[in-house]
């Protein structure tokens, strides 16, 4: 499903949610993501955006790139209004002042605004059972505000809040697993995705904003700002992500695991971070140490979507 | 700019659109399975039928091929319309009892079962024609045509024999509304089952990483079609400079 048909691009929607002309950055993958996502979703959609890069590149007062209607919130609360605004849909069906009951409520949120700061209120969002397709952008920190760490950071990667030295490593503890949080909510639709598979992507936030209750899709996108490397690399480091290990892609659908892309095996983890700035100070021990413990939490996953068949 | 009514809204379109298009811009849903932008309209499922009215004739049409026009009044949500629709998915569910696709499409119109009976052989190819048309309009090769008339009508390679027609891309599987044709990659050989026969095709391996990448067949039908020398398609993309 991943090596998808070369002419597969042309037979994609052509509509564009997003206009062109935004601030982000070059070679930025959050905002091809949001691309490919909302190429998915369609013009019948309401976006809750928490504060983050992809709100600030596309609302430059007065101008704006969405096509879509489009609510700015907090950090802290996207899941929380995003639920609001679900709940008044319905009660303004169930009223008769609004007569379209499929219109598909996208909360968008990056790493920060989902699994530091507004974790408690998804949590809240996903436990109700809202009808709502929650998509986090992980570009593993908080890149908009000068690349400090988030609990997504992986381990080892030096930011300016976690800056390598003679004391420090870097990043001191490992990427927290949202996806897994997320399934812990017994939720209907929990997806992993990477813009440098464009086909999967969109099937996945299809598939999302069709389940009826909550779903979460995680979206690993490549900074080139936050990351240190060239702007030519990130859909390859994406790819490259998947290929190592770091990243897999699979799906949970009601619980049950499904594996997106298996490699036949894992590509070493240098190829990976040799590219990136975040990781050169990183010694062969310490890479050694990381490549065992991404290899581990990969056959753990294995193992979930292999006894599940 | 052309002034229509659909479902008692009034719309603004660009002449030329057709009804479907027009619905959808302004997000009124009418149900598809054989619409693809990069393709010409083609109204096989007829899932689309509305209900236009153009002075004082009210008739039912496929809004993927009709025409917006000034003053036309379109409605999708009639007696009559639903009533069809009806007849035509519960026609596709007696085609195609074991699609997903088709199931599900029939569930959110709120039909579980077809008054007609369901065919026996394992067969979810709804003749959309979608993959004939993308060979032929988007790849350029044709290599897939829907071959015999009525019951016996199917997809298939000239002959249902390997072919160098076939470049193995797999947009034909891609852009399948049903599922019908499938595609597997394992390891050298790439597997595609049409609903008439099963082909296999060669792998390229990468010259540097040798991972298989993409058909042999598709390679040189790019390197014939971009002029470029055969060395430039060598590596995957992984290990491209």
């Amino acid at each position: 499903m991943i090596g998808q048909s070369v002419y597969v691009p042309r037979l994609l929607p052509e509509l564009e949610s997003l206009a062109p002309g935004h601030r982000a950055c070059i070679g930025c993958g959050e905002v091809l993501a949001m691309r490919q996502a909302f190429k998915a979703i369609g013009r019948d959609a309401i976006v809750v955006n928490a504060t983050g890069c992809m709100e600030i590149i596309a609302s430059q007062l007065p101008y704006t790139s969405w096509r879509l209607p489009w609510i700015h919130t907090l950090f802290e609360n996207t899941a929380a209004v995003a639920s609001g605004v679900e709940a008044g849909l319905k009660a303004m069906y169930r009223k008769g002042r609004y007569s379209r009951p499929d219109t598909k409520i996208v909360a968008v949120a990056g790493d920060g605004g989902t699994v530091d700061i507004g974790l408690q209120a998804l949590s809240g969002a996903l436990e109700r059972g809202h009808n709502l397709l929650y998509i986090c952008f992980d570009n593993e920190g908080y890149m908009n505000t000068g690349i400090q760490r988030s609990s997504a950071t992986p381990y080892g990667a030096s930011t300016t809040t976690s800056p390598a030295g003679k004391e420090s490593i870097g990043q001191f503890s490992w990427k927290k697993d949202l996806p897994g949080i997320a399934v812990a909510h017994r939720i209907p639709y929990v997806a992993t995705a990477c813009p440098s598979y464009p086909v999967d992507l969109i099937e996945k936030v299809k598939k999302g904003v069709d389940t009826r209750g909550p779903a979460y899709i995680h979206i690993f996108s490549g900074c080139p700002t936050g990351w240190g490397c060239a702007t030519n690399l990130t859909v390859r480091l994406g790819r490259l992500a998947v290929e190592t290990g770091i990243f897999p892609l699979y799906e949970v659908e009601n619980g049950k695991y499904t594996m997106s892309y298996k490699p036949e095996k894992l590509r070493p983890i240098t190829d990976y971070m040799k590219p990136q700035r975040r990781f050169r100070h990183l010694t062969d021990d310490a890479v050694e140490m990381i490549e065992k413990r991404v290899a581990v939490e990969y056959y753990k996953l294995l193992e979930k979507a292999e006894c599940q068949k | 700019m052309i002034t229509l009514k659909i479902d008692g809204r009034e719309i603004n379109a660009e002449p030329g659109k057709t009804v479907l298009e027009a619905a959808r811009e302004n997000n009124i849903y009418i149900p598809t399975l054989c619409v693809n932008e990069a393709v010409a309209a083609y109204g096989a499922c007829r899932l689309c039928m509305v209900e236009v009215t153009r002075g004082n004739r009210k008739r039912l049409v496929a809004s993927c091929l009709y025409e917006v026009a000034e003053g036309l009044v379109v409605e999708t949500r009639t007696e009559r319309v639903v009533n069809i629709r009806r007849l035509v998915m519960e026609l596709l569910l007696a085609r195609c009892p074991n699609s997903s696709e088709v199931i599900e499409m029939a569930r959110s119109m709120g039909i579980d079962s077809s008054r007609f009976q369901s065919e026996e052989d394992d067969n979810s190819c709804v003749l959309c024609a979608l993959c004939t048309r993308v060979c032929r309009e988007v790849v350029g090769k044709s290599a897939i045509s829907l071959v015999g008339r009525g019951t016996n009508r199917k997809v298939a390679l000239p002959f249902c024999e390997d072919t160098d027609a076939c470049i193995a891309c797999g947009s034909c599987v891609y852009v399948c509304p049903t599922g019908a044709i499938k595609m597997e990659d394992n390891g050298d050989v790439r597997r595609i089952t049409w609903p008439s026969s099963t082909h296999e095709f060669k792998m390229k391996k990468c010259a540097s990483c040798g991972s298989y990448f993409a058909p042999e067949k598709q390679i040189s039908f790019m390197i014939q079609k971009t002029g470029l020398e055969a060395e430039k398609f060598d590596l995957c993309m992984n290990c491209r400079p």
